[in-house]
């Protein structure tokens, strides 16, 4: 069986190919000219420039966190460029058939063929190549229903008003050390923005791929669900394999006012490293969404690449009877480290949440749930449950569990439950006994672990997630 | 480092004892050692603000009190007042098997035991390593089966800082009941820490009362290092004070062990209770249970941490914690964080935390049988932690206990 792991751990990583593409590459190094560079390159306002000018200087008062349970060699932050555009993009393309054909086909390769996605899937794609998006399909259509889904490099620009509103009215610029880096230099991303009690048509999705050497990726969404409306977001991510860490540091927004909802949806795959750990993409992201009355913000993750991922989808919950909800899927292999989890804020009246979180390590991995339930003393009523579930594959791996929970209310209900174990000699006998061969017996054991999870997932994505979770898995168990 | 801390570390040059050698590594840690602030994880929930610029006297030889009494119990008491011994162990009759010494008795050879069960990462279990003179030795030889408890009763009397040792070394086979009492009274602040070293198939019953009164401070722990098939069954009792923070490890460093851990924790009207539980498993086919149990009523605030820790060997391990918290007041606090931290893949572990208050339903049920809501309300309040109460092996300290937590919970604030 060993060398059935061995196999497994030596799988290639689908993803990792490397576009030929010229691009305009910032130098490495991190001061004030280069931000004061990428506002001046995106047009920006001067409020926007001052904006990053003031996360820049808090940044550089702020220490990199390390609470988390992972162990890895520290970025250099000025031994990076900040800013990668396709050379193409100067003449930015009005439509799908003026883009790049090489740029296209690279997320032919990845399997978003946009035609197709246009045609069959109704997917709207806003995709983000290394630093910024490369085009937004299905535009007319949104703009039917008054639905504005855009990179947020051209929100800023037509539409001020509401970024300045609301940039940074959840994760404030100095929130945290890679938050505030990430509002200094962010490149690109999505904006969103749902009318008043407007269901948006279709699903929205971004893939976001980080291309150039040397170069970190700085996306911020923003997603504005405005009161009674409602939406759905895929993300998807994938990078080149390259020997050198890359960074990736990125920041997301979601408000829903007043009896909106909003489904955000991940599946992150980027470049998890080699067998040694070497390269591989360092994932520290920011994420989270305040809820106000009656609103729902509901978090759905697959997190199976990536050599370092620091990641903790949060909802506020400051509206009464708002809801919170994470649903998350975390697969370490080979070296890879995972910290992951998620807070929910109850502050307002019969605020619920729910956390169901899967964490299955293989390989050397190391894989962690983090998560904060915290019951403001309003919170009257408030009900917590959560369950973080651990699988571990193979006897060098880790799996670690730290949950905080912070109640000042009497009437608020929170429940943890945790449990680790391992794949059952039990129930692999029992599929063996009706003709399953190991692997499918493996898959489906594990499959069948993660179900309350990718039942969270919109369709294209649950057969995404559960494909590559079987591909990871191959051969893993004796 | 604060001023009480830099106190602590120049008084520690002037102890001088059989001890010293080993003290010398723990003052050397200490002096390595920063201030916990609330960004420092282990204290999160809990500041030190209070102890850092405390100024109490030290104990006097003559300090005088009157030990809690036990009925039915019929233990060998050994009475500490401000961690200075009043009971004369010459004159104890000793059941066979059982020799106890004094700490800094040079016969008792306390550095058998001293640092075998207890880290070095809890900050005032190092500032008891070199400040704690006073304490005993307890020997039980292998094979000894000693059924008479031991009771080790600390009383802390008001404006006196004091610190208490006990070293534990259970002979294999052998099978004994320590229990160790925390009582006082007024603003005292005190450090007490115990160790047990638990040979081959032993027994330890083990009891820890925290009752130091509700204006002491008490920093303390209770240390376990498991021998092969050992059997530990813990139970820890926590009043709160105004500020008590209890740090217990269990190891199990070898195979086959067995622990089970109960604690229960009252709170009220102000006081602050910490407890840190760890259990690490370093060798394969340990089990351990952990059940805790705690009420909050008025302004006080409860702290749980309870982590189990499976190294990369211990393979078979089945380990399992579960945290379970009633809030009664508005004002009240509960933080827990039961934390797993897992290095080998055939185990069974689970752990689980609860904070809620009494269903409505619940309450409903029993007053359509006729019982009125106020009693319906002591009966499920009070039953949640009276069943780890009956869970006590020893029945005459059930017995006493029972009746001083009832008057405890009545005189909660409830809403």
């Amino acid at each position: 069986m060993s060398e059935q792991i061995d196999q497994a751990l030596a799988r290639k990583y689908d993803a990792g190919f490397v576009s030929e593409i010229e691009s305009d590459t910032f130098p490495i190094g991190l001061d004030e000219s280069v931000i004061r560079r990428i506002s001046a390159m995106k047009e920006e306002p001067e409020w926007m420039l001052q904006w990053r000018l003031q996360a820049f200087r808090s940044w550089q008062k702020m220490k990199e966190p390390d609470w988390a349970h992972l162990g890895y060699e520290k970025v250099d932050y000025q031994s990076i460029s900040y800013y990668s555009a396709p050379k193409s993009m100067k003449d930015k393309p009005k439509s799908l058939d003026e883009v790049d054909p090489e740029l296209l086909r690279t997320y032919e390769k990845l399997g978003i063929p946009l035609h197709e996605q246009e045609m069959l899937a109704g997917v709207a794609v806003d995709a983000v190549f290394d630093s910024v998006s490369v085009v937004t399909t299905f535009r007319a259509k949104l703009e039917e229903a008054g639905v504005i889904f855009c990179p947020i490099s051209e929100a800023i620009q037509k539409y001020p008003e509401l970024v300045k509103k609301y940039i940074g009215s959840v994760v404030p610029r100095s929130d945290n050390f890679f938050a505030a880096l990430n509002s200094a230099v962010f490149t690109d991303g999505s904006f969103v923005y749902i009318p008043k009690g407007v269901r948006c048509p279709m699903e929205l999705s971004t893939y976001f791929r980080i291309n150039e050497l040397n170069t970190g990726q700085f996306e911020r969404t923003l997603i504005v669900a405005e009161e009674g409306s409602h939406v759905s977001y895929l993300e998807g991510c994938t990078a080149p394999q390259r020997d050198e860490n890359q960074l990736h540091a990125a920041v997301v927004e979601l408000v829903a006012l007043d009896n909106a909802e909003i489904k955000y949806s991940t599946v992150q795959n980027w470049y998890p490293g080699d067998e040694n750990g070497k390269g591989g993409i360092y994932n520290f992201v920011t994420k989270r969404g305040i809820c106000e009355t009656n609103a729902k913000i509901s978090w759905t993750q697959v997190e199976t690449g990536s050599a370092i991922t620091w990641k903790y989808p949060s909802c506020i919950l400051r509206g009464d009877n708002s809801v919170g909800e994470f649903y998350s899927v975390a697969l370490t292999r080979g070296r890879q480290q995972a910290d992951t989890g998620t807070k929910m804020i109850h502050l307002g009246k019969n605020t619920k949440s729910t956390i169901i979180s899967k964490g299955i390590s293989a390989g050397n991995s190391s894989n962690a749930y983090r998560g904060l339930v915290k019951m403001g003393p309003k919170a009257d009523g408030a009900r917590n449950f959560t369950e973080c579930d651990s699988l571990l594959i193979g006897d060098r791996c880790a799996a670690h569990t730290f949950p905080y929970i912070e109640s000042s209310n009497p009437s608020a209900i929170v429940e943890h439950e945790a449990t680790t174990s391992k794949v059952s000699d039990d129930q692999l006998f029992l599929c063996q006994q009706r003709g399953l061969d190991t692997e499918k017996a493996v898959s489906m054991i594990v499959n069948g672990f993660c179900k309350e999870v990718f039942k969270e997932l919109p369709m294209e994505f649950a057969v995404e997630a559960g494909k590559l979770l079987e591909i990871s898995l191959e051969g893993s168990v004796g | 480092m604060s001023q009480w801390l830099a106190k602590v570390i120049d008084r520690a040059s002037t102890v001088k004892d059989s001890l010293s050698p080993v003290r010398q590594t723990a003052l050397a840690t200490l002096s390595e050692q920063s201030w916990p602030t609330r960004r420092t994880e282990a204290w999160r929930y809990t500041s030190l603000h209070e102890v850092a610029e405390l100024e109490l006297q030290q104990p006097s030889a003559n300090a005088n009190a009157e030990a809690p009494v036990i009925a039915g119990l019929n233990s060998i008491d050994l009475v500490f007042v401000d961690a200075q011994p009043v009971t004369d162990i010459a004159k104890l009759t000793l059941p066979a098997g059982v020799s106890i010494n004094a700490l800094n008795d040079a016969d008792s050879q306390a550095s058998r035991v001293f640092n075998q069960a207890k880290p070095s990462h809890h900050l005032f279990g190092l500032v008891n390593d070199v400040l704690a003179q006073q304490g005993l030795v307890v020997d039980v030889a292998a094979g000894a089966q000693v059924e008479q408890p031991i009771r080790i009763v600390n009383f802390v009397t008001d404006g006196v800082e004091s610190h208490h040792r006990v070293l534990v070394n259970v002979g294999d086979n052998a099978k004994v009941t320590v229990i160790e009492h925390g009582a006082g009274n007024g603003h005292s602040m005190n450090t007490a820490y115990a160790e047990y070293v638990l040979g081959k198939e032993s027994k330890l019953e083990h009891y820890r009362f925290a009752m130091h009164g509700e204006n002491a401070i008490h920093m303390g722990g209770s240390h376990f290092k498991m021998g092969e098939s050992s059997r530990l069954n813990s139970t820890i009792v926590g009043y709160g004070s105004r500020l008590t923070r209890i740090d217990t490890d269990v190891i199990h460093a070898a195979e086959h062990a067995f622990a089970k851990m109960n604690c229960i924790y009252l709170l009220a009207p102000k006081e602050h209770f910490d407890l840190h539980t760890t259990i690490e498993h370093a060798k394969p086919n340990g089990t351990s249970e952990e059940n805790a149990r705690g009420i909050v009523g008025d302004k006080a605030k409860a702290v749980f941490n309870g982590r189990i820790h499976i190294h990369r060997d211990a393979q078979k391990t089945l380990a399992e914690l579960n945290n379970r918290n009633l809030l009664l007041s508005r004002g009240g606090q509960i933080n827990t964080k039961p934390e797993l931290e897992i290095y080998a893949d055939d185990v069974q572990c689970a752990h689980g935390a609860t904070v809620a208050e009494i269903a409505e339903k619940e309450l409903y049920y029993l007053q359509t049988r006729g019982i009125p809501r106020s009693q319906a309300l002591v009966m499920l309040n009070f039953g949640f932690v009276q069943e780890l109460v009956n869970q006590m092996p020893n029945k005459a300290l059930s017995e006493w206990l029972q009746p001083l937590l009832r008057e405890r919970f009545s005189a909660m604030e409830t809403k």
